[in-house]
Order: structure tokens, then sequence, then C-alpha cells
């Protein structure tokens, strides 16, 4: 997440709504809080002069990179703000906590577990101060189902604030084998929910190994199950660390076989962080060399008519047999390309690379495309 | 005539269902087999002709052994390669290491949606509007002449059975219309149509109509109340001009060229795909597969179904003439078979429904529900039969027995509610035979698949409980299987595609419809 250095007159920490000299009359609302960027001496004195004047939810901020319609949380002490949401991003997403009951070799956000419920309060205040309500909003962790009540209020929240917006919900649908669990979510099934949910292997002994933790497959079968049988949309997602690639032909038959109601599959290239570098001889891999796999896996999710996609690969690191099914899908504030890539000819409609590619490990070699397409 | 698939597949795991108490206990699934040891799920292991081991576990997932690997399975299954392991537990031949709960949770489904063609309660539907029939096929008992009009279903009981038919518990119903030749009563068509589309005024069920005909007595009048409302034609091809006029003598000789010219006006009139093809192979067809297979190509089929002849009624008197061993067949339908597999790897996509429907139950998840091969026997439970006279039968080849003086399998009146029908004697005893004639079925791998046809055992031996192996049904669907296996086994990565694309059911094409 984009983390800003700013200076202004704000003492109380929380979330705020950044909005410009110009707007804030049209857009103040007595329960919201907003930050005016005020960039001379006359907006600043507006604005004091506002607060002077009992407009308590309102103050003024300088600071490079921040823009009008962001959501903020405010760290007074280090001076500091979190950009939460950004309007003109492509992908939005809420936290709900850093705890999680697995702990994959390839978490690109390793978990803690310090009681962290403040952030429900957190991801409400986002929903709340949102100028413009997404299209499409992620809902992520940790694992989400570890608060559920609190997912619960955030789904219901977001039903009644972006009736348009569709949600979608990464978990490792573990706890769904808890039927507690399912009526704190499910007593009335949301509408508009997504649920996405990752697979490593078609037996424990894989997956297991992969997400570091026994019982877990049998746990996330149960929890689609349980999602399929109330008629919620799953999408999976296969994330191609080693240990994946050595089995993925027969991943994709189990999931054709037995999961063929799953809306789609998404197969993802490593984020090179986090964990994965502590575990780099079993995620990094040269994604190009697996091309067959990848093309047989993707022939046999066809051959059972699962849909499917390539997340976090660049076209490079692709056959071109499977470029149709590649998506831009790095989260804005994390994605970035090359030097390399200047002069690509599909740099447009190509994923890039996770900022931390330089310091870490790039998915393929990269191998800028010259020639026209299409 | 009988439509082979019944009902488009569930892309969803079916939610559990109540069965009807006489169907309780009939699938023998819980038989503990070759895999009873700890450490084992059961499976079922089979040798095929050349000597291969495959194996067949309770979801119906499949793989094949070496001798030596089953022994050391069957010995010791920790000691097998971790990715061998793993894939043996991903297809339920070994439970996994740890937690089981999801997992047999997922057994239970599997083999729901296996059995949804027999528990999601009868959804294909035969009306027999009338017996008359412009041909008179040595091989067909049942049609009357044109003139004859003694032979056609009253106003009462055409509106009795769309009764009967809305009264079932399927949410996807085929309504198909045999004959004789149904286009030869029309009226009635139309008077069934509309009242079931009336039923079915707020769509929430899919209604899907099929009628079977010569297509000889198709109009223009007809084609546009077919396109209106989604009616599907079904005709008879056998082969090239010689072979069919040879098989279905009319007035004229001509039957081929009539034929052809109503498959061009439906194609017109309708829709490309509006017209499906059957084929009957009698003695006459078997020089022919090639040419066979050819003619539907030039005729721009892409189904054919290679079917032995049925020994019912005029089939079975005069089997001598038009009848033939099963050894023939099998040769006749090994050299068309590859004649289909030559034209698609020209690009030409044709499909034999035979192969198709076994495909189907060896490499999807989802039964395309042919009525054949259930257990217990689809014949009266997915399928009923709505006879010219009022009578109602559980299966096409039930009610053509009646016309060689066997009333057997009359299951009551069309006047009578469906539960009645459901639960009539005949019913019991068509599962009951089933259940008899399974007992040889416990020790063959392919009970996961395929079941006894007491419809059909009653046809050929008078009596519907003989024990399967003393059956034609059950030589042919062991050879085919055992054909289907081997096909697998040795198919380059085209063929396995192809074999795959086959197995699907026909109507998860259109996925957005089908959930």
């Amino acid at each position: 997440m984009r983390n800003l250095s700013v200076v202004g007159e704000a003492t109380e920490p929380g979330v705020y709504r950044v909005a410009s000299m110009d707007a804030i009359v049209a857009e103040w609302e007595p329960h919201l809080r907003f930050m005016v960027l005020a960039t001379d001496a006359a907006s600043r004195t507006a604005v004091e002069r506002w607060r002077a004047g009992g407009l308590q939810n309102v103050v003024h901020v300088q600071g490079d990179g921040l823009e009008e319609g962001d959501v903020v949380a405010y760290r007074p002490a280090q001076g500091k703000v979190i950009v939460l949401y950004r309007e003109s991003d492509l992908h939005h997403t809420l936290f709900l906590t850093n705890r999680c009951n697995s702990y994959c070799l390839m978490c690109s956000q390793p978990p803690t577990s310090h009681d962290d419920s403040w952030l429900i309060g957190q991801a409400l205040d986002v929903v709340r101060h949102v100028r413009r309500p997404p299209t499409v909003i992620g809902i992520s962790g940790g694992e989400p189902l570890l608060v559920a009540t609190g997912l619960r209020r955030i789904l219901v929240a977001i039903e009644a604030s972006w009736p348009e917006a569709a949600v979608e919900v990464l978990t490792n649908g573990r706890l769904l084998h808890d039927p507690t669990v399912v009526s704190q979510v499910f007593d009335e099934p949301p509408r508009n929910v997504r649920w996405l949910v990752p697979l490593y292997g078609h037996a424990d002994l894989l997956h297991d190994f992969v997400v570091q933790s026994p019982g877990a497959f049998d746990e996330t079968i149960e929890g689609l199950l349980t999602l399929q049988a109330l008629r919620q949309p799953i999408q999976l997602r296969i994330v191609l660390v080693q240990p994946v690639i050595e089995v993925l032909e027969e991943l994709c038959r189990f999931i054709g076989q037995n999961l063929p109601f799953v809306e789609y599959v998404a197969l993802m290239a490593c984020e090179p962080t986090g964990f994965a570098l502590a575990n780099r001889d079993l995620c990094e891999l040269d994604l190009f060399d697996a091309s067959t796999v990848l093309e047989r896996a993707s022939r046999i999710l066809s051959r059972y008519r699962v849909p499917h996609l390539f997340m976090n690969a660049p076209l490079c690191a692709l056959p071109r047999s499977l470029w149709p099914l590649a998506r831009r899908s790095i989260s804005d504030w994390k994605n970035t390309y090359a030097d390399e890539c200047a002069g690509c000819t599909v740099r447009s409609e190509c994923s890039g690379l996770f900022a931390w590619h330089e310091k870490n490990w790039k998915p393929t070699s990269l191998k800028p495309v010259k020639e026209a397409t299409q | 005539m009988s439509e082979p698939i019944v009902h488009a597949p569930v892309l969803f795991y079916p939610k559990a269902k109540a069965s009807h108490s006489d169907v309780e206990g009939a699938h023998p699934s819980s038989v503990q087999r070759a895999g009873s040891q700890p450490g084992l799920l059961p499976f079922d292991v089979r040798r095929l002709p050349d000597g291969t081991l495959v194996g067949i576990s309770g979801s119906g997932d499949h793989t094949f052994f070496s001798q030596s690997e089953l022994d050391v399975l069957q010995a010791s299954p920790a000691s097998i390669a971790p990715h061998r392991r793993a894939e043996l537990a991903a297809r339920f031949f070994i439970p996994n290491h740890g937690r089981n709960v999801g997992k047999d949770r997922l057994l239970r489904a599997r083999q729901a949606a296996r059995r949804e063609t027999v528990t999601a309660g009868p959804s294909l539907h035969i009306i027999v509007p009338t017996l008359q029939c412009g041909h008179t096929c040595q091989y067909c008992q049942v049609s009357r002449a044109q003139s004859d009009d003694g032979f056609s279903m009253t106003h009462a009981d055409l509106d009795a059975a769309c009764q009967r038919i809305w009264e079932s518990n399927a949410d996807v119903l085929t309504v198909e219309f045999q004959g004789g030749d149904p286009l030869l009563r029309f009226d009635l068509i139309v008077r069934a149509v509309t009242t079931l589309n009336d039923f079915n005024r707020d769509s929430h069920k899919r209604l899907r109509f099929v009628v079977a005909s010569t297509l000889h007595q198709l109009t223009d009048e007809m084609c546009a109340f077919f396109a209106v409302h989604n009616v599907y034609l079904s005709t008879s091809v056998d082969g090239p001009a010689t072979l069919h006029d040879r098989n279905r003598p009319v007035p004229g000789r001509n039957s081929h060229a009539r034929a052809l010219e109503g498959i061009e006006l439906a194609r017109r009139s309708i829709g490309p795909d509006s017209v499906s093809a059957l084929m009957t192979s009698t003695r006459a067809s078997l020089d022919y597969p090639e040419e066979i297979v050819d003619e539907y190509v030039r005729l721009g089929f892409r189904d054919i179904f290679l079917r032995p002849l049925s020994i019912y009624g005029f089939a079975k008197r005069n089997l001598g003439r038009v009848g033939y061993s099963l050894e023939e067949f099998q040769a006749f339908y090994r050299r068309a078979l590859d004649r289909i597999f030559w034209w698609n790897r020209q690009g030409v996509a044709l499909r034999e429904v035979y192969l198709s429907i076994i495909l189907n139950k060896i490499l999807s998840t989802f039964d395309a529900g042919y009525v054949d091969l259930q257990s217990p026997p689809g014949a009266g439970s997915s399928v009923l039969v709505y006879n010219y006279d009022g009578w109602v039968y559980p299966s096409d080849e039930a009610r053509m027995l009646v016309e060689t003086g066997d009333r057997s399998l009359r299951m009551g009146t069309v006047v009578e509610p469906l539960q009645e029908l459901l639960s009539s004697s005949t019913r019991a005893m068509l599962v009951q035979s089933g259940r008899a004639a399974a007992v040889d079925c416990e020790d063959c791998a392919y009970h996961h698949y395929c079941a006894p046809n007491p419809v059909d055992s009653q046809a050929q031996f008078g009596r519907p409980d003989i024990r399967a192996h003393e059956t034609e049904h059950c030589q042919r669907h062991l050879w085919l299987f055992d054909l289907a296996f081997t096909l697998i086994r040795n198919a380059d990565d085209a063929t396995e595609e192809l074999l795959h694309a086959w197995a699907q059911p026909s109507g998860s094409k259109d996925r957005a419809c089908a959930i």
C-alpha cells in the first residue's frame, strides 16, 4: 500500500477522505472526515477559519502523491498517511485482518498473530468515506473468515452503500467446514459476492505442504462444497510455484472432474516477496520453461469447460497460444515494467511485473516482443 | 427410434433427494472389492483384452495399473511414490492421509450426480400419437398403414398424457413424439405442444420437443410451427440410397430421396441444426460401414448412432433375414468407427453416439441420461411412454412388445396420476428384476457405469430377470467398455481430446442455460 508523508493540522488518527478546495463545499457531509489539499497559505487559512467556525471534521493537508478522492488512514505520530482507496486504481482492496490459519510457503503478506480487530472498523470507515464506489471491491486478509462477523458487517455495509459493486472475497475457505462460521456469514446469503479460493493440489499431501497446515485441503474441499450448495460463485486460484507446477495437470483434471461448478480458475505467477523469498528454491521458476505444462493444463480445463485465466504473468512468460487467457491483474501500487519492456509492442496488454522483481526475481527472462501484433 | 440423450446435465451437484422406497438398495454401490484393505477405498479392477488392468473407483474415476503396481498398492499403499499416491487419492482409490470429511462429502456428491438420471423424476416422455406410417419396414412391427385410422390417440388421452408429463418432478423435460409417423397426425403434435407450453407459461421448467419422423410428410406449415415452439426433428437415415431404400420400403421406392427432401426443408425453414438422424443396422448394412459413415458426412450430420438392431417384434421374427451376431456387429462397428476417426482427423466433426454414451460414463462427472444403462432401470423411472391406445409403458421397446402379444410391461393407463404409475407393480417388478439380474454384476468392474436392461431381457427371453451374463446386453456393453478403455489407453493427444469432447453431455454446450 502507498505510504505517504504529509504535513497538516490533523491531530486525530483515523480515516479521512482527501478533497480539493474546489470540491469540499459540495462534498462535505457531517458524519465523514475530510483532508483538504491546501497547497497555498490562503487555502490553509480558509480551512482554519471553517474550523474556528465549528466545522470540526475538516483539516488541511499537504503532501506529494495525494489525490483528490483518496481515502487515507492518518498516522499522526509518523506524519504519514496510508492510501486505503484510490479512485483511479484498477484494483481496490479492503484488509480485514493480518491473521491467518494457513502459512503458505509463498505468502506475499506473512500473517501476524496480534489482535487487529480494529481493521474491521477501519474497513467500515473506508466504505463510508469512498466518494465514487468501485465496480469491483476485493476483501482480503490474512484470512477474512477468522473475523466472520466482521466480514458479514462489511458485506452488509457494501451492499447498502455500493449496491452495484461486485465483491471478491479472498479466502482459503477452510473455516466453512464449521457450521457456526457458515451461519455467521450466510444467514442471509449475500448477493454480488464471489469467493476467491486457493487450491494447490488434488490431495492433502500436496496442498497441505504448500499451505503448511495439516487438514487444510480437506477443509477447503468442504468449504467449496458448502459454497456451491449456497449457489455462491467461486474462483479457484492456483499460484504457480514449483510444487504446484509438478502436479498441475492432475490438479486441473481433479478440478474438472470434481469441482466443475467453479466459475473460473485463475492460474497465477508467484509474487516474489514475503515468505516466497525464504522459500526461493520452491517458488522461483522461469514460467516460460513450464509452457508445455501450462498448455496442457489449459487444455484439460477446456475439456471440462472450466473457464480459466492467467494472472500476474507477463505475456513473454507465456506461449502465444495462451495470450488470449492472460489478464492484467497486478494491483496498481505494486505494478511496474522493466527497462527491457520499453520497446515491447504488447506492453499495453501485458500484466507487467511486481515492483519487487528488481531486488528479487522475475517470472521469466524478459523477451520484449518486437513485431507488430494482431 | 428412441432418443438416447434424456436431459441436459446439471453443472451443480444435485441436492440430496429422498428416493422412492422401492428404489432403495437397488444400487450395488458399497460392495467391498479389490480395495478392501485398510488404507484403500473400494475399487474394482478389469483386465482389458490386451492385458492392461484398469481400476475403477467409487466415484467412477479410473486409472490404469500394471500388475506389479496393483500388487504393491494392495499390500502397502504407503509405499507407492508420493505423486502417484496423490493421484490415487484424487481419484478416490485411497483416502487422504489425514482428514477425509470433505472428500467423503465430495464422493457422495459425485455418486449422486451419476444417479441423477434415475433420481430426478421422469424426464423423457414419449407420446405415440398414431401407429400410422407410410413405410412397411421388415424389422418394424408396430406401424399400421397410412389409411388405417383406428390407431391414433384420442384428444382426451392426449390431454391426460400432458397432465402426467407435467406431474413429473424433473426440471428438464424432453417430450418425444414417436409412431408410426407422428407427422401423419400433426394436429395431435400441435395440441400437445401447445398444452404443455401453456402449463409452462412461467418457464420454470426447460421443455424440449422432438418429433421422430420419416419427414416424408413435412410441410412448410409444420416447419413454421416447429421453429416457433422449439421442436427438433429426428429422422432415419440408414446409409446410401440403395441401402436405405432396401431397409425402408415405400411405394415408389424413393424413401431415401424423400427423407433428404424433408431434411433440406427442415434445415432451410427451421435451422441448420434442427434435424438429427438415427440409423438401423440390418444384415444388409454390415457390408457398408464406410459408405454409411460417408453418407452422414455428405448430408452434414454431426452425430451418427451406430446401433445394433433391437430384437423386438418383426425384427425378432425375421431375425434370420435381417439379424446378425454380436461378432458380426462388432466387426461392422469397428470399421465404421475407424472411418469416423478418419473423418475427424480430416477436420470433419462427426460424433458416434453409442461410444459417446460409454465415454460419458467413464470420463464425465455428469450422466448424459442414457436410459438403458441405469440402476435402477431407466425404463419406467426416467422414461415413460404414452401409447396411442391410452396405455402407459416404461419404454419405447416395452410398447413394441405389446404388438407381439406380450402385455406384461403395462404400467397402467394414461388417466392414472403419475405417482400411481410410478408406484405400479410393473415398475416395482422392473426394479426388482434389475436387482436380481445384477447379481452377476457384483463381480464386474463396469457396474459403476452399467446395469442390466430388464425390458431387453423380457423381449429376448420372455422374462425380465434373466441374469446379466446370459444377455446380449451384457456381452455388448462389456465389449464397448473394453473398447472405450482401450481407446483411452492408447490415445494420442488429438484422439484424447476427441474422446473427452464426445464424453461431455451434449446439452452442456449452452452452459448458461443449463444452470
